[in-house]
């Protein structure tokens, strides 16, 4: 039984930093792991460095077991949805059209089907009404919301988070966090890099902590929070719950 | 006054037969200047270093030297080596090639201050970057590059009056001729420079209205 998504000693450098020294995961159908480490130790490098935007220097990625390739890159990419730090909705498009957009043009959807399905993911983010909006008239978790719906009209096999609330004010965070739950709890396979414990806490399957380039150690969030084989999870954990105290901490 | 109105209704009618020159001068070479300066934008943003190196020459030479030169050189001088061209064709090769480089530059810039992200959102969905290019990139940098096409629209609207140098019976061309059979060259360039006026003038109206038209609600840019 090959994994849905399996990453094979990933390698990434930039210049003489290397970000990456051999990352491997898996994923299986329906799991969710969520990957925390400190700053700058490569887990945004890691997310885009399995769907290619930053393409590695070595190691495999393979979903459903077909590996990655420049070749089959694009028809690949269409089965990995990636939801991103800053949104990135399309500005020029209202809300209907950033989810629509990719069935049309991509996977050539007729547009009556593509509005219906696109409907269908507004409305399970909580969005149908705000689908004439502009993302420019939207708030920060409403943009949010819209650009998962986005990444779920292409319905990708798998997709990847990378720190999709950060860039929020943390009364925003939780609208955003409740929608990627109710996905984690329909079944969808993610992969999120994020430092939110309401999410992993009751969501993730897995938590993955990484530093230095490495994964240091992974398990179920109950073991690793209340009981981590390694310092260095154990103190980093530590700051982040502190932090999550003095915040509002009711994202959860 | 009066006389000056006399005079005008008089010479009008010949003046403006050469208004669909003009006019055609213009659409052709403005049309040929937005596709190939596509290209050539294209080209210098992610083109590999040999298209790179091309477009920039090109553009680099039609911006370096002058209009007049160039239009010389293509009706004159591209018969010493078998090509000859009618003087409409001519010129309207002239306009455009030189329009080209500066729609170009112009688009190049527009592409460029699409922020980053969107074409990497284009590319996570798994569009092509030609697909990112042409439904997400092109459609947000079009709408930037309004006014200063404007202003490139203008110019070349008021150059296609260099095509009277090789013989092109535009509007400019006539006004002369009227001029040479009157003596009234007073009366007859005051006549042309209000018709390029008005042309001027409604094409800046227009686009300008284009620009509104499908600025992005929400989203302030100034113009």
């Amino acid at each position: 039984m090959t994994s849905l998504l399996e990453v094979r000693d990933l390698h990434k450098r930039y210049g003489e930093t290397e970000v990456l020294k051999g990352v491997s995961l898996a994923l299986e159908r329906g799991q969710s792991k969520v990957v925390m480490g400190p700053s700058g130790t490569g887990k945004s490098t890691l997310l885009r460095c399995i769907n290619h935007l930053n393409p590695p220097d070595a190691g495999t990625v393979l979903l459903d077991g077909e590996e990655l390739t420049a070749r089959n890159l694009n028809a690949m990419r269409q089965q990995i949805g990636f939801v991103f730090q800053d949104f990135n909705l399309f500005t020029h498009l209202r809300a209907l059209d950033n989810v629509r957009i990719g069935p049309m043009k991509i996977l050539g959807t007729d547009r009556k089907e593509a509005t219906e399905l696109a409907m269908t993911e507004l409305d399970r983010v909580g969005l149908a009404d705000k689908a004439d909006s502009y993302p420019a008239e939207l708030s920060g978790g409403q943009q949010q919301r819209v650009s998962i719906a986005r990444a779920l009209a292409m319905q990708p096999k798998v997709i990847l988070f990378d720190e999709p609330t950060s860039a929020l004010d943390p009364e925003l965070t939780g609208e955003v966090v409740s929608v990627m739950k109710q996905l984690a709890s329909d079944g969808m396979t993610m992969l999120v890099v994020s430092h939110e414990l309401g999410f992993a806490r009751s969501a993730a399957d897995e938590i993955v902590f990484m530093d230095g380039g490495h994964i240091i150690e992974q398990g179920p969030p109950d073991r690793l929070f209340t009981a981590p084989e390694h310092e260095r999870t154990r103190s980093f954990l530590q700051v982040i719950a502190a932090h999550d105290h003095e915040g509002d901490g009711g994202t959860a | 006054m009066s006389e000056f109105v006399d005079f005008a209704l008089e010479h009008l009618p010949y003046i403006l037969e050469g208004l669909p020159i003009t006019l055609g001068l213009w659409v052709i070479a403005m049309a040929i200047g937005f596709c190939f300066g596509l290209v050539l934008a294209w080209a210098r943003i992610y083109g590999g270093r040999l298209a790179y190196g091309a477009a920039t020459v090109y553009v680099e030479v039609f911006r370096g030297t002058p209009m007049l030169v160039q239009m010389l050189f293509i009706y004159l001088g591209l018969p010493e080596i078998g090509i000859v061209l009618d003087p409409f064709t001519a010129a309207v090769v002239a306009i455009g090639l030189n329009t080209s480089a500066y729609q170009a530059e112009y688009f190049r810039g527009a592409i460029r201050s699409i922020p980053r992200g969107q074409m990497a959102a284009a590319r996570a969905m798994g569009m092509s970057d030609l697909e990112g290019l042409r439904y997400i990139v092109l459609p947000q940098a079009l709408r930037r590059v309004i006014p200063q096409w404007s202003n490139e629209a203008i110019l070349e609207l008021k150059f296609t009056s260099i095509a009277f140098a090789i013989g092109v019976s535009e509007i400019t061309a006539r006004a002369e001729t009227v001029g040479f059979t009157t003596f009234r060259f007073f009366e007859v360039f005051m006549i042309v420079a209000i018709i390029y006026f008005v042309l001027t003038g409604t094409v800046a109206q227009l686009l300008h209205w284009l620009e509104i038209r499908t600025r992005i609600p929400g989203l302030s840019q100034t113009g």
